[in-house]
């Protein structure tokens, strides 16, 4: 776990809490993903990523985690997933799919731990 | 005068709004969802209020880190929808009520909350996916937005929350027009988006929120941001929001309708309620 990625450094399991250090960390990398909701910008963004990309000042190793689609590692680089969405949207990966890469499974492995899957997800009223 | 007449708890999530574009609403997996909206949007026709204040959150569509305000309030007459990535939905701008807006400010201001304060306002799904499920009109009443920062911490706490509600309802109640309010808060319930806990979600814990939003809203108000995370996931944290719709609505209040469906990634819930003390 890296430092400044938890709460009050109280650490929860496989969460990366967005705090302060971790918005300044991924300013460059959150700032290119924001601008993806002009569509002019996502038809630049999908003409040369990478050019497009160095216009927000974002290093090589953060290129290339996009380039990866290493959702993982762009929130350990402090991507916020509000945000990396929009990457998402502009790439053709929806967050199913970028979560499913994130725990490192297959698509199908994870819908198949979906309780609206296995038929298990039960509407309650009380 | 004007006066709250009722209060609406629910989910939002880019999924819903997914799901009403595709026509999904006769899925199995999205039908128990659509159904449980259903009594709530019986009751919100009967009801008919002049003016909705909604709290929510923007995902970095009207605001980003350059500048992330705490609370944010938008004043305008008409509030366009906002472009989140992928396109526009087919929908009319929500109108606004400016007037009701500049008073909130001041009363707001004058309570000790200090919102910036946005004549321009674009929303996003923290509105738009769910306010669809709830009326078939466009719109029903003009609608106020509040925005909060519930994703870059430090956030804004519980209690915080709580204050903010009783804040509306004061504001509300000096508003020389006679109008009748709704006051919704969107947002969670249990999910996390992100990390080796993506998928996460607690279906006994959302309830039991929603038990206590009822009827013991300081236990929740007790609570600290990391006991909503740990209980709910990193991005459920944002169900603090509900507590702001919980006091408005006063010391006691009668529920009207209630259901939770937690198929695929976030609990959704939704709560209704009409305030008893008057």
């Amino acid at each position: 776990m890296m430092a400044g990625a938890t709460y009050r450094d109280t650490p929860i399991p496989g969460t990366s809490v967005f705090t302060g250090a971790r918005s300044r960390q991924g300013y460059r990398i959150n700032k290119f993903s924001m601008s993806l909701t002009d569509p002019a910008n996502r038809d630049a963004f999908k003409a040369d990523e990478a050019g497009y990309m160095r216009r927000f000042g974002m290093t090589d190793a953060e290129i290339d985690l996009v380039r990866r689609r290493d959702w993982k590692g762009l929130v350990a680089a402090g991507g916020n997933i509000y945000v990396l969405i929009k990457v998402g949207g502009a790439v053709g990966e929806n967050l199913l799919e970028m979560g499913a890469r994130m725990r490192g499974e297959t698509l199908d492995a994870f819908m198949s731990t979906r309780p609206g899957r296995q038929g298990v997800a039960v509407p309650r009223d009380h | 005068m004007a006066r709250i007449v009722g209060g609406i708890g629910c989910s939002h999530a880019p999924s819903i709004a997914h799901s009403f574009d595709r026509g999904l609403q006769k899925d199995p997996m999205w039908k128990p969802l659509y159904d449980g909206f259903e009594p709530a949007k019986e009751w919100l026709d009967k009801l008919k209020p002049d003016l909705i204040v909604a709290v929510y959150n923007d995902h970095m569509n009207r605001f980003f880190f350059d500048a992330y305000p705490t609370f944010a309030l938008g004043v305008a007459d008409r509030h366009p929808q906002a472009d989140e990535g992928w396109g526009k939905r087919d929908f009319p701008d929500l109108p606004g009520d400016a007037d009701f807006s500049w008073h909130l400010a001041q009363s707001l201001v004058e309570d000790e909350f200090d919102p910036t304060i946005c004549q321009e306002m674009t929303v996003d799904h923290g509105i738009l996916s769910i306010l669809p499920l709830l009326t078939d009109n466009r719109w029903p009443a003009p609608l106020v937005p509040l925005a909060a920062n519930v994703i870059q911490h430090p956030l804004p706490t519980p209690k915080r929350f709580f204050h903010l509600g009783q804040a509306i309802r004061h504001a509300v109640e000096i508003y020389p027009k006679d109008l009748r309010v709704l006051v919704v808060a969107t947002g969670g319930m249990s999910h996390q988006l992100h990390g080796d806990r993506f998928g996460f979600m607690n279906p006994e814990w959302d309830n039991e929120f929603l038990d206590k939003l009822e009827s013991d809203p300081q236990a929740l108000v007790a609570l600290r941001h990391h006991d909503y995370m740990e209980r709910g996931g990193a991005e459920s944290v944002e169900m603090i929001m509900w507590l702001a719709m919980r006091s408005a609505l006063g010391e006691t209040v009668r529920r009207v309708h209630r259901h939770y469906y937690a198929p695929m990634l976030t609990g959704y819930g939704l709560i209704v309620f009409e305030g008893v003390d008057g």
